[in-house]
């Protein structure tokens, strides 16, 4: 199967309406746990724009798409964690309960 | 438009449509459902321009492993009751599947040879310096996981 303009734009495309869907998912998120599905569903869009570099760089992009798929399961699976503490200090998974973080100007 | 190019089309739109259903459903557990099923399409993807090791990785770690832990996850702390009669929705999905994989086992177990070997050595994988530093760098990753896990939760006495 060849990467023609064609396929390439579908690819980009379809990714970027997944990158789309997963910020408006993690923006209307009233809970972690959807905050956690819209991560996975970026992650996604971010596999899926990989595809492109295995026709030049096969070697490379399979090394990249291993190294992607391994951190980003760690990297959830410790948020995975930190939902369940949440849970267990508050009693409540809403978003709202969240008040420390970013810039206090 | 070749055939091919019309069928990532339509994986695409299925991979889209999936996906708008994380957005547009109330229940994490379906959420997390069609979150899966899109990333089994987004491996599809892959596997349709014959890149089945990132199909399989997708597949078993990604969806195998964090996916299902999250549809756990969404299935423990779901905001709505859950419906008494919502298990026969999935009978028929869990028919055609069933269906499917019946007719290309049927189809393919055919065409495989039979009596052949299988020629993977662990002596050959484990001589090659690039798998090695592959499998260590992971180990690693586990580990100082498991540890930032355990730090996270308050130690080892109370995961006892």
């Amino acid at each position: 199967m060849s990467v023609d303009p064609i396929n390439l734009s579908i690819i980009y495309i379809t990714s970027f309406i997944l990158l789309i869907i997963g910020y408006s998912t993690a923006i209307s998120s009233k809970d972690i746990v959807r905050l956690l599905i819209s991560l996975e569903l970026m992650f996604g869009a971010v596999f899926l724009t990989l595809i492109p570099l295995f026709s030049n760089l096969s070697e490379t992009a399979f090394g990249i798409t291993l190294v992607a798929i391994f951190t980003s399961s760690a990297e959830l699976l410790v948020l995975i964690a930190a939902i369940i503490l949440f849970d267990r200090k508050h009693k409540d998974l809403s978003t709202g309960l969240i008040d420390v973080g970013g810039d206090r100007v | 438009m070749t055939e091919e190019t019309l069928l990532l089309g339509i994986l695409a739109v299925v991979t889209i449509i999936f996906a708008t259903g994380v957005l547009l459903v109330r229940d994490n557990f379906f959420a997390a459902m069609y979150m899966s099923a899109t990333l089994i399409m987004v491996a599809t993807i892959s596997a349709f321009f014959g890149i089945e090791p990132a199909f399989v990785l997708i597949v078993f770690i990604f969806v195998g492993a964090i996916g299902v832990v999250t549809v756990a996850l969404a299935s423990t702390y779901r905001e709505h009751s859950e419906n008494g009669n919502s298990w026969k929705m999935w009978l028929i999905p869990a028919i055609v599947t069933a269906g499917v994989i019946a007719i290309s086992l049927y189809t393919t177990l055919g065409r495989v040879p039979v009596g052949r070997t299988i020629a993977f050595e662990l002596a050959s994988f484990l001589s090659n310096p690039e798998y090695i530093l592959l499998v260590i760098s992971l180990t690693a990753l586990g580990i100082l996981l498991m540890f930032s896990v355990l730090k996270m939760i308050g130690g080892a006495d109370e995961c006892q």
